[in-house]
């Protein structure tokens, strides 16, 4: 049993350090950061790279990667990203460091190549040294990692407690304005938190490279893990987090005691302890009512935020607001489903079909649409309704003898349930805590689901054939079009009806929604009923375009970059889903045609880049563009459309509450932007 | 600004009792009480201020009134029936509506479709699902609803913004338009968390004209927590006041002028002299008024 415990304790030692710099920097930065792992890969790749290509000792090696390489990884991200996301929704964080997340590994890749040996040294000198403790084992790396773990707690909690640099951090948690005021800058204490967590994120990934390998995958995998600490410390208590940790490492362990990891039920079982951990205490925080957002920052630091900036607050192009059947926005989007029809006619078989595949995400993507654009509620788990359509939907054609499509329509139906039952289970938390727990039920479903037969399969799942009358590529993409138009029209009903307006008012006021008369709980269940009932039906088409289920492509990390390119492209815009969908699947298919190999990953980067760009044009490329050609217009015609025309009654007061700065008068951007501008490095 | 305001329509026949009203209403938040055991009554075609402080417990008051929070004891009555337990959105299906002191816009919405989506919630009902199942859409408004929602725009001069989105809106602006909104909702009883804030004097002056004019000439009963004395004191049938969560007075505005508690809770000796002289003005002008 003690051999469980230390061993338990070796893996909760490195949970807790990723938990502990995770609370750090989302108390102090109001940002949780989803890129940790990429992070941690980036500084134990460079480790490696001095470690064993260049040959050099442990010690040097490990202190350029912590101590140089790993600070300066963190500052550089924080002058170019972080520092640009403090006041910003959470979606945008969110999907900032997710975009991050995809773009870092392939850019050290790229740069350092992918390691070709998987198992990697950490940091105690090999052959491995072994000792004895009550009669257990432990190895060196074992022993370094509790002596790792230590160093950082002491280090960690000294800084913060008695040292000047401490009260800083500390006070930037309260109010980045005040700070600023008392002749303290925020910019280069951030700068320091940013680099302390790089050099932790680094520390975590050279301590778990040997044992879960030096990939993105395994170290993504562990780290998500951290974040049941994290949530259990309601993201903001490090003794807590740091406790939780050390204690679902010991319980990851001793479990394997009792229960066989390498049988079907343990394999399911025991990586699955800490989201079931995670579930837990949200499910208990909810309940009670304390799982709300940290609010960044203090009353002043609110009062002069100009961002606030939300992607899906609408743009005078992408929409919403415009009651015109034909307006500018419907008009390009009618050009563009016009342009995509008439494309499958115009290629080959393959690239035909790589088409009907990304018509068949962009249906997935409109739910993404729907409840992140319309509904406001940061939900990662639409991918896994997608997968849930698609094994339904196969196991209605298998077993029951089901048409495809009735199956894939009808069967969506009986998935929306799950939807409405998340939705009401998260209708209380706030957006990151919605955000964290959608992703753990996502890799929940898939490790105790989609990851088991009869539904994995080797990887192949299950036989999902197409409709007889769309035997061709071209047929299959036209029929996808068709549903993704219907579907779209349906949404932009519900946008313009009062269930959208309901939808607009919910999201952006829950106080004063309900007391217009509003039933916020209805109208939640109503975007997660819809939105399930989308994804399902996009799932169902992936299946039915790959001819299988497929299960690992509704893998929550792909739905990561699904959601990224979406962003990207503008969450609330139709259209974007559209582009974003063919992009997803034909972007990588062209490079690996037309450019070197070497490049593959390329794309990816791409993916991630653009979602990083979230940080300073949160409305997406889409509705950027269109509001550039619109601007280009405007030009020739004297109004402004959102200038607050002169002589309207308290015109002249200051602006209510955030906004997008798109959208605030001249004046007020300007005011506003002078005085962040003082309050930041 | 134009006062022609249609009549609401009467949600609930009018027994005589109070439209609104707190008995006993105590809110506490761990150690700290914010309401104490506090009574309020807001008659038919009644304008009712409610003073205090900073810190005085006003907007707690409004938040239980309204529904948003439970009180730990005591009781809120709406024509005399227990609305205690009852959501805001059974309160506004009552003849309920509200402002606030920090302006609970939404955002992506225009000005246009705040009212709209106010007038529908009353008139329309059940429709979030019907929508669902009709192309409602992309039908055209009904004649009733955009005649109304035009008079509201006309009424409180939204209309250079209308079909602009509420995000960014200067704070004047986004106050008329709580204020309208909560008018197109049709109310019996309307909470207003100080309306006039952000406005200037003349624009202050066209609001409380057009609140008059919902009062006297559609039977609406007004609440209203404001920092204007001049304002309270010119447009309220009974003020009330409360200081660190307890109603230190109650009665007409002359009866509230001369209370002691009162001036002593405005002009409490830590406050420097030019601000007591400045309250002492406001008070007198009040009284001139």
């Amino acid at each position: 049993m003690l051999s469980y415990v230390l061993a338990g304790l070796g893996l909760g030692s490195i949970y807790a350090i990723a938990a502990g710099s995770l609370v750090i920097t989302y108390v102090a930065s109001g940002i949780f950061n989803l890129a940790f792992a990429a992070m941690a890969y980036a500084v134990a790749r460079f480790y490696y790279f001095l470690l064993v290509e260049e040959d050099w000792a442990i010690v040097p090696a490990a202190v350029v990667s912590l101590f140089v390489f790993a600070p300066a990884l963190g500052m550089f991200l924080y002058a170019v990203l972080f520092r640009h996301l403090r006041l910003r929704s959470t979606l945008v964080k969110l999907m900032a460091t997710v975009g991050l997340s995809v773009a870092l590994p392939p850019l050290v890749n790229l740069w350092l190549e992918q390691p070709t040996d998987p198992t990697a040294p950490g940091l105690a000198p090999r052959p491995l040294a072994t000792f004895q403790v009550f009669g257990s084992t432990i190895n060196a790396d074992q022993l370094t990692t509790y002596i790792g773990l230590v160093v950082v707690l002491l280090v960690g909690v000294g800084l913060l407690r008695f040292t000047n640099v401490g009260l800083k951090v500390r006070a930037l948690v309260d109010s980045e304005a005040l700070t600023s005021l008392s002749g303290t800058s925020p910019g280069r204490v951030s700068l320091g938190v940013w680099a302390a967590s790089a050099t932790l994120a680094g520390l975590a990934g050279i301590l778990i490279a040997p044992t879960a390998g030096l990939s993105v995958g395994s170290m993504t995998f562990l780290m998500s893990a951290a974040f049941a600490a994290v949530v259990a410390a309601k993201l903001r208590s490090l003794p807590l987090a740091v406790g939780v940790a050390l204690v679902m490492g010991v319980a990851t362990n001793v479990v394997q005691k009792y229960i066989d990891p390498s049988s079907d039920f343990g394999a399911a079982v025991v990586p699955s302890i800490p989201f079931a951990f995670m579930l837990l205490f949200l499910l208990f925080y909810a309940l009670r009512g304390q799982a709300g957002d940290l609010v960044a920052g203090g009353a002043l630091d609110r009062a002069i935020a100009t961002q606030g900036g939300d992607p899906t607050v609408v743009s005078a192009v992408t929409g919403g607001s415009n009651r015109r059947v034909l307006n500018p926005a419907v008009i390009a989007g009618v050009v563009i489903v016009g342009i995509v029809a008439f494309l499958p006619g115009q290629l080959d078989r393959f690239w035909s079909g790589l088409l009907a595949g990304g018509i068949a995400i962009a249906i997935a993507l409109l739910s993404y649409t729907l409840v992140t654009g319309e509904g406001g509620m940061v939900w990662l788990s639409q991918i896994t309704f997608a997968g849930g359509g698609a094994v339904l939907a196969a196991e209605l054609v298998r077993n029951q003898g089901w048409d495809p499509l009735v199956a894939v329509l009808v069967g969506a139906v009986f998935i929306v349930p799950v939807g409405v039952v998340l939705g009401l289970l998260t209708i209380r938390l706030g957006n990151l805590y919605i955000a964290l727990v959608t992703l753990t039920f996502g890799s929940l479903i898939q490790v105790l689901v989609f990851g088991r037969d009869p539904f994995y399969n080797f990887g192949s799942g299950q036989a999902m054939p197409r409709p007889e009358f769309t035997t061709t590529n071209d047929d299959f993409a036209y029929l996808a079009l068709i549903v993704f138009c219907v579907l779209a029209v349906l949404i932009v009903n519900v946008r313009r009806s009062t269930a959208g307006l309901a939808m607009s008012a919910v999201r952006f006021s829950e106080n004063g929604a309900k007391t217009l008369g509003i039933s916020v709980v209805q109208t939640k269940v109503l975007v997660s009923g819809l939105a399930t009932y989308t994804a399902a039906v996009g799932g169902g088409f992936i299946a039915m375009n790959a001819g299988s289920t497929l299960p690992d492509s509704f893998n929550p990390a792909v739905g990561l970059i699904w959601l990224a390119v979406l962003v990207t492209m503008g969450s609330r815009s139709i259209i974007a889903a559209l582009i974003a969908g063919i992009m997803f699947v034909v972007m990588p298919q062209v490079f690996s045609t037309y450019v070197d190999s070497d490049y593959a990953d390329v794309p990816v980067i791409l993916f991630g880049l653009g979602a990083l760009g979230l940080a300073l044009h949160p409305e997406g490329v889409v509705a950027q563009t269109g509001n550039n050609i619109m601007r280009l217009f405007g030009r020739r015609k004297p109004a402004p459309v959102t200038q607050v025309p002169p002589g309207t009654p308290g015109a002249s007061g200051p602006s209510a509450g955030t906004s997008d700065p798109a959208l605030l008068t001249p004046a007020a951007r300007g005011e506003a932007a002078t005085i962040t501008a003082g309050g930041q490095a | 600004m134009s006062t022609a305001l249609h009549a609401p329509e009467a949600a609930a026949p009018d027994t005589g009792a109070p439209r609104l009203e707190a008995r006993g209403v105590t809110v506490r938040f761990g150690g700290l009480v914010a309401n104490k055991d506090v009574d309020l009554a807001v008659g038919s075609q009644q304008i009712v201020g409610l003073v205090g402080p900073n810190g005085a417990g006003k907007s707690t008051l409004f938040a239980v009134l309204s529904g948003l929070l439970r009180p730990t004891a005591g009781k809120v009555f709406m024509d005399g029936e227990d609305v205690t337990g009852t959501s805001p959105q059974k309160r506004a299906a009552r003849g309920l509506a509200r402002t606030f002191q920090h302006p609970e816009l939404f955002s992506s919405l225009t000005v246009r479709e705040h009212l709209v989506l106010a007038y529908r919630m009353k008139n329309a009902k059940s429709r979030i699902w019907t929508d669902l199942l009709s192309f409602r859409g992309f039908a055209k408004s009904p004649k009733a609803e955009d005649a109304r929602v035009d008079e509201l725009v006309e009424s409180l001069q939204l209309g250079g913004i209308q079909h602009l989105p509420a995000a960014g809106l200067p704070l004047g602006s986004a106050r008329l338009l709580e204020i309208a909104r909560a008018l197109a909702r049709e109310p019996r009883v309307l909470l207003l968390d100080e309306p006039s804030s952000g406005l200037d004097v003349r624009e202050t002056e066209e609001v409380a004209e057009v609140l008059k004019s919902v009062v006297r000439d559609h039977g609406v009963s007004l609440l209203m927590v404001e920092h204007d004395v001049e304002l309270v004191l010119g447009m309220s049938d009974a003020v009330h006041v409360l200081d660190f969560g307890v109603k230190i007075a109650g009665g007409t505005p002359a009866e509230v002028r001369r209370d002691p508690a009162v001036r002593a809770a405005y002009l409490g000796e830590e406050i420097e002299k030019p601000a007591v002289q400045r309250a002492e003005a406001e008070i007198e002008q009040g009284e001139l008024a």
